[in-house]
């Protein structure tokens, strides 16, 4: 891999140990993947965030760029934390409130921007065609798939390195020739709503491997909708991107069809519970868009949660901010609406939450194993219809 | 027997020998491997409860989440993490867990050749892996 006589310098370690290792991890990455050279990026979305997901021993790593003075070059977010300012941090024991602060204060030192969301295109949409390196499976798919912007899928390590360096090796998605389309799905099956984008998602993440999927048949589906499908499509498989449009059926394409029996049998794979009575029904993965935020809003309008369950709709401050109004209905009615966190990387074990409904497929896959919970998935409307009385 | 040599890439540099735990299908690290014991925690998945502490292990590729790279990180501090991997194809979020935990790994293999139990040896300078003894009945 060509480098600068600067990017030489630095991994050479005249800019100190953060910066180097840094860089080394960017030219593996490169010469692995047979990259040419680095090439500029104009923002990094950094996962590893949530002390429940990242545990102890990857503070030290964190600890150790930051006192060594590894600083961001680029804009850079970060992924949600473990707890919210409000409401869990007054229910989680204290020494892990402590542990997230500590975790916190290690990417502000680096220079990285409180942002705590999964959905970091709605403080700003980064540009269409512009080279980004994102980690949060999520997020890379959105911003491949639907912005039209370009990143691999970085690890969370990966990411930071990038954002320190302020490049990124020139491999994968960042070349127009590695963004075709190679695998055909025809979907025979009828989607209905955000939870069936959902499990068409997980079904195909399983099969396309490394594989960029264009998805033929779906009913000009919502950007909701389309952040759904990438979130499971990346929770099963190591996708990067998918299309939508009509895509031609070229030489050696593969090609599969998806029908309604393969659909409904992932929804009810997803849902592991056998009473369907959660004690959380739970909006929010990835974190609500001001719209969704509506939709429950309209959906709550003058009615109240029930005694003995707890309702949350998690998104970034930025968007609750941005719809106060509908925030407000929201928590009136009973509901919590929660800022920089989500379920499946808080400790909703801990608060004797066993089992859990959600609208998303993503959270119904990781939540037996990551929050030890039976799992309901069901569309909003149906979540809404749970959680409310009357 | 004679070794049999299945030949692939090099991703992390190293050498070891050790005993094979094999998946047929893809590991994500969050979620679905425990940091606490090193054992794989997710339902239906073909090694669930198996620990992959000193193991050569061997599964198609990694997938979902981006934190997965901090929980090799995790299981290598605790001295949990496997001896070697070996993939089919390499997803960048384990490539980068074993290049900062220093894991020896190869890829493009064809892992289907190996099975659990079996004795191999990984050299990761070559890329290549040597099944040295197949597990005994």
């Amino acid at each position: 891999m060509y480098l600068t006589k600067e990017e030489e310098r630095i991994l050479n370690g005249e800019y100190g140990w953060a910066n180097q290792t840094c860089m080394k991890i960017l030219v593996r990455l490169g010469e692995l993947f047979n990259a040419q050279k680095l090439i500029s990026i104009t923002s990094a979305h950094v996962s590893g965030v949530s002390y429940k997901t990242l545990g102890d021993a990857p503070i030290e790593f964190l600890e150790a760029l930051a006192d060594a003075d590894g600083r961001v070059k680029v804009k850079t977010t970060l992924n949600p934390q473990s707890l919210d300012p409000e409401y869990l941090i007054k229910k989680l024991p204290e020494n892990l409130c402590r542990k997230q602060v500590d975790i916190l204060k290690q990417y502000d030192r680096m220079g990285l921007t409180r942002s705590l969301t999964c959905t970091p295109y709605y403080l700003g949409n980064p540009k269409s065609g512009s080279h980004l390196a994102w980690a949060e499976s999520s997020a890379v798919v959105y911003a491949n798939s639907v912005l039209g912007a370009w990143t691999n899928r970085e690890g969370g390590p990966s990411a930071l390195a990038a954002a320190i360096v302020g490049k990124t090796p020139d491999y994968g998605v960042h070349k127009a020739e590695n963004r075709q389309p190679n695998f055909l799905v025809n979907v025979e099956a009828q989607l209905r709503n955000e939870t069936d984008y959902g499990a068409l998602g997980i079904y195909l993440g399983k099969l396309i491997e490394d594989k960029i999927p264009c998805i033929q048949g779906l009913q000009k589906p919502s950007k909701d909708k389309l952040k759904q499908l990438g979130a499971a499509l990346a929770t099963t498989g190591m996708a990067n991107v998918f299309y939508c449009s009509n895509c031609s059926e070229g030489k050696g394409v593969e090609k599969i069809n998806v029908e309604d029996k393969a659909l409904r049998r992932t929804t009810e794979e997803l849902s592991t519970s056998s009473t369907k009575k959660p004690d959380l029904v739970f909006i929010g993965c990835p974190h609500c868009s001001m719209n969704e935020i509506r939709q429950v809003a309209q959906l709550i309008r003058g009615k109240k949660v029930k005694h003995g369950i707890e309702f949350w709709v998690c998104t970034s401050s930025h968007v609750r901010n941005a719809a106060a109004d509908y925030v407000n209905e929201i928590e009136r009615s009973g509901g919590h609406v929660l800022t920089g966190v989500c379920t499946v990387v808080s400790w909703t074990e801990k608060l004797g939450i066993r089992t859990i409904m959600t609208n998303s497929a993503k959270t119904a896959y990781y939540a037996p194993s990551l929050s030890k919970a039976a799992t309901v998935l069901a569309p909003m409307e149906e979540c809404l219809k749970t959680v409310l009385r009357g | 027997m004679q070794p049999i040599t299945l030949k692939g890439r090099v991703i992390v540099e190293g050498h070891c020998t050790g005993e094979a735990l094999v998946s047929s299908k893809p590991i994500s690290f969050l979620g679905g491997v425990d940091p606490a014991d090193g054992k794989i925690v997710e339902k239906n998945h073909d090694l669930c409860g198996a620990c992959m502490k000193d193991k050569v292990l061997c599964f198609p590729h990694g997938h979902g989440s981006t934190v997965g790279s901090y929980t090799l990180y995790s299981l290598a501090k605790r001295g949990l993490a496997p001896k070697a991997m070996i993939n089919h194809i390499a997803d960048p979020v384990v490539v980068v867990g074993a290049i900062i935990t220093n894991i020896p790994m190869i890829d493009q293999v064809d892992i289907k050749q190996i099975k659990t139990g079996d004795l191999v040896q990984v050299d990761a300078y070559k890329g290549v892996a040597k099944i040295l003894k197949r597990k005994e009945n």
